[in-house]
């Protein structure tokens, strides 16, 4: 039997919109070799850096908000990133379990 | 994603149905795919490789497309029978779980909405709340009343019913004789033996929150199990 648990982010997605926040979702769409978070994982962030949900065990999160607020100042709608290994000894981010995922940026809008 | 279809998206999460959300990566337009309503005509070219990712229920790309599926499914089902205290912390911990939990107990002073909030509680003997809810292969039913007169009747229509999980709380000793009285109403041994009694995995706690919390893992292998 498939099942998945309750994910609740769209509804506070929903909530932020109604608070008259700018939201873009955050989507793992690819997955190579070993990921924390499976394809469909899913992170939502709004223009204050507010955000919810996860697409890694923490090691991206922080540049997708970064990604996420520079997207909601230009025009194009959504984005594609991928991130890889990181280098340990380089001041950058990346996946410290040595895999690799690319992520789908999009904007909530009317 | 627009935002008419991200309400669409909480409505049909909300009426428990069973979609898929289509998101075209070249230029972020979002599609509901549900299997009782016609295909959008901008995916008509993919149907056939759609409807094999929406069977196979994985997230992921759509074979030779630029189309990124996402699944959404029902709620797995759940008849507590019992509203005691393992059922309250029961119903505490599955909040982030997606189950969907109806809780029956003939016994008003249990059966009440104070130790229940927000919970669907049916107050009256399994065999009339049998009536409001079906239960089937997709529910699970769990005795946690070690009352007889209350446990064994919804075991046994679980049975009937073929549930894919049931449980009754008791120890080895209760169960014992629960199958024996299950025996002498016609239940053959490997229908019996498949139910889990005493309930949940065993790690050594015994509190009423651990004991929940058992259950719930030993509820959670049995959805996941092939």
């Amino acid at each position: 039997m498939k099942n998945s648990f309750d994910e609740k982010i769209l509804d506070e997605a929903h909530q932020w919109i109604q608070q008259k926040r700018n939201v873009v979702l955050a989507t793992v769409i690819q997955t190579w070799g070993s990921s924390p978070r499976p394809i469909g994982s899913r992170m939502i962030i709004n223009d204050k850096g507010d955000f919810s949900g996860s697409v890694s065990g923490g090691c991206v999160e922080g540049d997708v908000v970064r990604q996420s607020i520079e997207l909601l100042s230009k025009p194009e709608n959504f984005k594609k990133i991928e991130y890889k290994v990181s280098n340990e000894s380089a001041w950058e981010v990346g996946l410290a379990c040595g895999g690799e995922i690319a992520i789908f940026l999009e904007k909530i809008h009317y | 994603m627009k935002i008419d279809l991200l309400s669409k998206v909480i409505e049909l999460k909300s009426k428990k149905k069973e979609f898929s959300i289509i998101t075209d990566l070249q230029t972020a337009k979002n599609y509901v795919y549900d299997p009782n309503c016609k295909l959008d005509k901008d995916l008509e070219d993919f149907k056939i490789n759609i409807k094999e990712s929406f069977t196979n229920r994985k997230d992921g790309m759509i074979k030779d497309t630029n189309l990124f599926i996402k699944n959404y499914y029902r709620p797995i089902q759940v008849v507590i029978v019992g509203a005691v205290h393992i059922a309250q912390y029961f119903v505490e911990f599955a909040k982030n779980l997606n189950i969907e939990i109806n809780i029956i107990d003939p016994r008003g002073y249990f059966a009440s909405e104070k130790r229940f909030p927000d919970t669907n509680i049916i107050n009256q003997w399994p065999k009339d709340a049998f009536k409001k809810i079906s239960l089937n292969e997709r529910t699970a039913l769990i005795a946690l009343t070690h009352d007889p007169k209350i446990d064994d009747p919804a075991i046994q229509e679980a049975l009937k019913r073929k549930c894919f999980y049931i449980g009754a709380l008791g120890s080895k000793n209760t169960h014992k004789n629960r199958c024996e009285r299950l025996k002498e109403n016609g239940f053959k041994d490997d229908e019996i033996q498949k139910i889990f009694g005493p309930i949940g995995i065993k790690f050594g706690g015994r509190s009423a929150p651990e004991i929940a919390l058992s259950i719930i893992f030993q509820l959670m292998t049995e959805i996941y199990r092939k």
